[in-house]
């Protein structure tokens, strides 16, 4: 892996300027070609008048991080170059529109970098063209910013040829001619020195953590989805809209998160695999839901998206501090939570997360938080051979003796399930504490002799479901990756995994070696497991975006060791691998004693 | 094909009901297990769901499939439950408290939506299970644990809720007339869309006020007086002017031919998705991957 082989190009201006139709030329022209790409959107929770950005790490490899510094930069609007000029790194280069920021407003700001204002107007009306809507500026700078990377400008043209063509050949060959405007300029006006990037000519995918999630939703045989609309989740429920009918999925938007996970409950009980996603305080309003799944022991996915707390927080910008929320329920109740890494991971994990469903009977909940979720990166090509789908113990037809017993006792926790509609097998799951019929127990015969044996009887078998899971090795002990003697440890769980890569990756150019030890599952842990890569560990420091080290809680409360040293982040962006370098050595060399391990 | 004969009795679940004696809930369990029997319909091919209360104990006392869920909750549990399974009956069944209280947002949209299914509210105007306090059908002024100097707040009209709520079929029983509930209860389950049916069931320990003797002596049969079921404006002024009081109708108030739900899913709904196949071809997964590029 190589961060000198890349470019950090940024987009800025107002919502509405066009940032994303720029970022998804460049991002498609780059994934076509060949090349990695992440890409980080950073708005606002507003739908016009907000000041957004986009910033692209582009190279021949794996991109963990859009980084600090850019080197390329496109700006707006008047609110842009206060705002950006100073991120920039020394030497890099800056178009600016130069219809709406004036070239001595910008230029002071700084003299180690280079400035070329574009007069959109006076280009076009030099040129000659004609029918031009001032919204076109982002394509002439699009030209000018893949002219300035030297990347294939034909798979640009040809991204356009399609995004116009059904307003004719008119249309199409007007906005060629600007894009190859703002390419011609750069031709003649632009010195520059980035590395060539050469891509694979293998394309890549180019897609969000949400869309990964919704994909891998599909491939693992989701036949029902609800949802209530809420930021960062909703772009799963946009994505399945699309496919829905040709994939015959059932779409619903419904009143509310109540709602939504209920329906789920419904229909994963009537016997389809069924689906919702909310983000942190859609899911407050799921949890006696999904305590409703442990209890009536239903297969149940809910992707939480994570987003900065409490209440409506900070519904666009980066956190990771719903683990405890996640576990959370009345009582003690049998689920699964994981957490998955970057979109690839995401469409593997959601597919999964429904075998987890059906397999254990029971909810589980996918831990996705703002950056997964709404980041595009490229993809090689998802391997759905790698998806299969196991239902456990389920049936469409009853042929035992005797009568059905939907919460028979078993060894493993598991009963087998038939589905609702077979003859001779009717059955009423209960919210109440029941019997292995499904029959209540907790009305007139509570607290009787009989009723207290059986609620420890039923109370265990749900709940060893969950030792289970880890005995059956259907739950995964953290990995322990990179140099094995490692001074220090990162430890990460879900989409800090990609900058703590980052992160060892610039200490290793400084000569510090560090490994990093990650969490995918979350809840429950394997005891033994972790702690057995635990001890491989010399000095772990714990890294998250957020502020009371949520996973680092839910470590010392499954294993009992404890972590003390910690790197942060919770202004709302996310975490980058300069951060990450910047924190640890503000905590210094000093290694604490490991505790328990 | 051998046509099976059902009686309520082969609707009679192992589990002996818990209510009151006295309790008007029987009667509504009878009325759903006759009209079920005499419909015809197996007990394999029904769903009964219910939410969290006195009469949400239902399900458990009737020999067929369904749930027993949160309160509040069993309309969401049902819908999922009958979009999965399109082929069964799926019956919603609970108080007022559930329905109208706890429940009632998505009681809204649930008329609105209008899935195939039936929703039996066994009304009595008070939270019995937690043992007595106001309800969202309580009358004003009436005396509770929770409102011992009166209730203040005016009753919720269910009726003129879900006439005003895009419903398809709203009608209102009593559970001590059975004859006509069993007639509105195979009506309402026949009907294709949701089927609202608000029935009096009158709670013998909490409520005093809303007995089966005041609705004997205060209810009157609308469509025995010529009521037609197709008139929405009629039957908006029959709901709001003879819910309370002392003049009540009970009967099919209205019924429309408004497609269903599953009228607009046609394509994905044509065998129920519990039968579909899971997972997607590679073709498909082919397709699905190239639109990324």
């Amino acid at each position: 892996m190589s961060n000198k082989n890349r470019v950090i190009v940024r987009i800025a201006g107002a919502a509405g300027d066009g940032i994303a139709s720029t970022g998804e030329m460049l991002g498609k022209t780059c994934s076509r070609m060949g090349l990695h790409v992440l890409a980080y959107n950073s708005f606002q929770s507003a739908i016009r008048g907000g000041h957004v950005w986009l910033q692209m790490a582009i190279g021949p490899d794996q991109q963990n991080c859009h980084a600090d510094q850019p080197e390329l930069i496109l700006l707006f609007n008047k609110t842009s170059p206060a705002v950006h000029v100073p991120d920039a790194k020394p030497g890099a280069i800056i178009f600016y529109n130069a219809d709406t920021i004036k070239k001595e407003d910008i230029e002071s700001i700084r003299s180690d970098v280079s400035f070329y204002g574009l007069s959109f107007k006076a280009m076009v009306d030099e040129a000659g063209l004609t029918g031009v809507a001032p919204i076109m500026i982002n394509t002439m700078l699009s030209g000018a910013l893949i002219q300035t990377i030297d990347l294939d400008v034909n798979i640009p043209l040809d991204i356009i040829k399609h995004r116009f063509t059904k307003k004719g050949q008119q249309v199409v060959d007007l906005n060629q001619a600007i894009f190859n405007l703002g390419a011609n300029w750069v031709k003649g006006n632009v010195k520059s020195n980035f590395p060539k990037l050469v891509g694979s000519g293998n394309p890549k995918m180019f897609m969000t953590g949400n869309e990964a999630l919704g994909l891998g939703l599909v491939a693992g045989g989701l036949k029902l989805y609800s949802a209530y609309p809420m930021s960062p989740a909703t772009g799963i429920l946009h994505y399945l809209a699309t496919i829905a009918q040709k994939d015959k999925i059932v779409i619903k938007q419904v009143e509310d998160e109540l709602a939504a996970m209920n329906m789920v409950v419904g229909a994963g009980t009537a016997g389809v695999r069924a689906a919702t996603a909310t983000a942190s305080g859609g899911y407050c309003l799921m949890i006696e839901a999904v305590g409703l799944a442990s209890m009536l022991e239903t297969p149940a996915v809910c992707i939480v998206v994570s987003r900065g707390g409490p209440s409506t927080g900070v519904p666009t910008k980066q956190e990771q501090s719903d683990i405890d929320l996640a576990i959370a329920g009345n009582g003690d109740s049998p689920r699964f939570v994981l957490a998955p890494k970057t979109p690839e991971d995401c469409f593997y994990q959601a597919a999964r997360a429904l075998n987890m469903a059906e397999k254990y009977q029971i909810p589980v909940i996918v831990l996705s938080d703002f950056f997964l979720s709404e980041h595009f990166e490229t993809i090689d090509n998802l391997d759905f051979s790698k998806v299969t789908i196991e239902r456990g113990k389920f049936s469409t037809t009853w042929e035992g003796q005797g009568r059905y017993k939907r919460y028979e006792y078993t060894e493993d926790g598991v009963s087998h399930r038939v589905r609702p509609g077979a003859p001779g097998a009717m059955y009423v799951p209960c919210s109440d504490e029941h019997n292995e019929f499904g029959h209540v127990m907790s009305d007139v015969e509570a607290g009787l002799p009989h009723a207290r044996e059986e609620r420890i009887k039923m109370h265990a078998k749900r709940m060893r479901k969950m030792q289970t899971m880890i005995e059956s090795g259907d739950v995964n002990p953290p990995t322990l990756e990179g140099e094995t003697n490692a001074e220090t440890t990162f430890m990460t769980w879900g989409s800090s995994h990609s900058f703590v890569q980052e992160a060892i990756d610039l200490l290793a150019a400084e000569g510090v070696k560090v490994n990093h030890l990650h969490f995918t599952d979350v809840y429950p842990i394997p005891r033994e497991a972790t702690l057995a890569q635990i001890k491989k560990c010399k000095r772990i420091i714990s890294v998250e975006a957020n502020m009371c080290n949520s996973m680092c809680k839910q470590l010392l409360a499954e294993t009992a060791f404890e972590i003390t040293e910690h790197i942060n982040r919770w202004d709302g962006e996310p975490l980058t691998g300069e951060y990450i370098v910047r924190e640890f050595k503000k905590l210094g060399s000093k290694k604490k004693e490991l505790v328990n391990a | 094909m051998t046509t099976v004969t059902l009686d309520a009795k082969d609707f009679k679940s192992e589990v002996h009901p818990d209510w009151c004696p006295g309790c008007g809930d029987f009667g509504v369990l009878n009325c759903l297990q006759r009209a079920l029997a005499e419909l015809g319909i197996l007990q394999h091919q029904v769903a009964v769901i219910s939410g969290i209360g006195c009469s949400s104990n239902l399900p458990g006392f009737i020999n067929t499939y369904g749930m027993h869920t949160l309160h509040g909750r069993s309309l969401p549990n049902a819908q999922g439950f009958k979009l999965a399974h399109n082929d069964m009956h799926v019956i919603a069944v609970g108080g007022d408290g559930d329905g109208y209280g706890i429940g009632v947002g998505h009681l809204v949209h649930a008329l609105r939506r209008n899935i195939d299914m039936s929703y039996l509210v066994m009304n009595n105007s008070i939270y019995g299970l937690t043992t007595g306090q106001t309800s969202p059908t309580s009358g004003e002024g009436m005396k509770t644990k929770s409102t011992p100097f009166g209730n203040p707040e005016a009753p919720l009209n269910p009726l003129t809720l879900a006439l005003g709520s895009g419903a398809s079929f709203v009608a209102r029983a009593f559970s001590g007339n059975p004859k006509q509930a069993i007639e509105i209860y195979k009506a309402a389950i026949q009907h294709k869309g949701f089927a609202l049916v608000d029935t009096f069931s009158p709670c013998v320990t909490f409520n005093k006020v809303n007995t089966a003797q005041f609705y004997r002596d205060n209810t009157y049969d609308l469509n025995a007086e010529g009521h037609d079921p197709s008139n929405l404006m009629k039957a908006m002024e029959v709901a709001s002017r003879d819910t309370y009081g002392d003049r009540i109708a009970t009967g099919i108030f209205y019924q429309s031919q408004r497609p269903c739900y599953e009228e607009s899913e046609k394509d994905t709904l044509s065998t129920p998705i519990v039968d579909h196949i899971l997972g997607i071809s590679p073709e498909r997964a082919a397709e699905l991957i190239a639109n990324f590029k």
